[in-house]
């Protein structure tokens, strides 16, 4: 093995852009590392350089996959100001802006493994931590009702996107991403005792659409 | 044993090994040499009731949910058992959450059959068959209280895909031990959306344990 492998010209972002990519593609199993090098446009021994094994890059390409969606969620967020539409949007957002498939490979991995268990963890409380946020301003702004605990609205919420997305990429092909929104939103206005609006177009526009199966085989 | 089940003995033998293979060391890490050896079976005697891997592996998750249905929506399953709709929707509920030992199990199962009907496309109407039947399970409870006046006027079949989507969600937390979701709380968290809707006091949602 060369002692330091030609890392110069690739970043780590290029290369995590790339394992999101192929992983969501073909799942972690079937994923070569120098498939993810070949995308990335460098070699299995440079990528090993800057990560020890396929399980870390899962998790580091689902945190940077991640940042992308956050990044884009906070430019939306800026155009809305209510917490019930603030929270109508981290709903609309995750079943439209979404690749669900990268974290049923998290699941099945954080089931045998810890530090992959750790990683889904730490991204699953960033999100939980997103909607408390929103739900815990409308309780202090009036807008919600007071009688659960942010926490304890926000885990159920993020629960239910998970379960919901579970069903309508498995289950019934009648079953459509809209239907999602709708059974999600319904139970979050029922919790907080509030509407949560719809969004205008403007808001909502880019989305980029149902993300539900790998594979270019979306409903 | 029912006769049906002893027409295959070692067909049997070696889904309940792939299974087990399954739920210890995860779909993608299956061998059919390990299973066979599992299953005190010889590589060729596998193949010869699987032609092929995948097919050995979409036919254990079957055959695991399959005999799981059984016990709950077979004759022998919930209708038969005395009770009201409300004890009986608790012990769908409970059912329905990764307790410790088969439920565990078979929890483990379907998180890898999500993932693996998502990679390949001839699992999908397995899939849906699958949770068809659960969805059926779960509505046929609620429509059980709707009729007998136990619960609130409903649709049952929109209470189910709630519930069902609640048992997933929540569960998966619980099975992967996440501090937001332990075990116990899970089923509570679950009645507490349940119940209102039904018009039932939650706590009759949870079944005592000790």
């Amino acid at each position: 093995m060369s002692p330091r492998p030609q890392i110069d010209h690739i970043r780590r972002p290029q290369i995590l852009d790339a394992a999101s990519q192929v992983i969501a593609e073909r799942g972690i199993a079937a994923t070569r590392i120098a498939d993810i090098a070949e995308r990335a446009g460098t070699s299995g021994p440079a990528l090993l350089y800057w990560f020890e094994s396929k399980d870390e890059l899962l998790g580091e390409a689902l945190g940077f996959a991640e940042q992308g969606f956050y990044d884009a969620l906070t430019d939306r967020l800026l155009l809305l100001e209510r917490p019930a539409e603030r929270l109508r949007l981290l709903i609309e957002a995750s079943v439209y802006d979404y690749d669900w498939t990268l974290w049923m490979e998290l699941w099945t991995r954080a089931l045998r493994d810890e530090r992959t268990a750790e990683t889904r963890h730490r991204l699953d409380e960033r999100w939980r931590n997103e909607i408390e946020r929103e739900i815990a301003a409308g309780q202090a702004a009036g807008e919600f009702a007071e009688h659960d605990p942010p926490g304890r609205v926000a885990a159920i919420l993020a629960s239910l996107l998970d379960g919901l997305a579970v069903q309508a990429t498995l289950g019934d092909p009648g079953f459509p991403p809209d239907r999602i929104r709708e059974l999600t939103v319904e139970i979050a206005e029922r919790l907080l005792g509030a509407e949560l609006p719809e969004l205008d177009e403007e808001v909502l526009e880019g989305l980029s659409g149902p993300q539900l199966l790998a594979g270019g085989e979306r409903g | 044993m029912p006769e049906t089940r002893e027409e295959h003995p070692t067909r049997e033998r070696i889904l309940d090994a792939a299974c087990e293979q399954i739920a210890a060391e995860g779909i993608d890490e299956v061998r059919i040499a390990r299973v066979a050896m599992r299953a005190g079976a010889s590589t060729a005697l596998v193949h010869h009731y699987f032609s092929t891997r995948d097919e050995l592996l979409a036919e254990a998750l079957m055959h695991s949910f399959e005999l799981a249905g059984d016990d709950r929506f077979g004759p022998e399953g919930d209708q038969a058992e005395p009770g009201s709709a409300t004890e009986r929707l608790a012990r769908v509920i409970d059912e329905s959450m990764p307790r410790p030992g088969h439920q565990e199990r078979e929890w483990i199962l379907w998180v890898e059959l999500w993932l693996r009907a998502v990679r390949d496309p001839a699992l999908r109407p397995i899939a849906a068959q699958l949770y068809g039947r659960y969805r059926e399970w779960i509505a046929e409870a609620i429509a059980a209280g709707v009729e007998s006046g136990e619960f609130e006027p409903c649709d049952p079949g929109e209470v189910a895909d709630h519930a069902m989507a609640l048992f997933d969600g929540l569960g998966l937390r619980a099975l992967l031990e996440d501090p937001a979701m332990p075990l116990q709380l899970a089923p509570v968290r679950i009645a507490e959306l349940l119940g209102p809707r039904l018009g039932v006091e939650p706590g009759l949602l949870v079944l005592e344990r000790d």
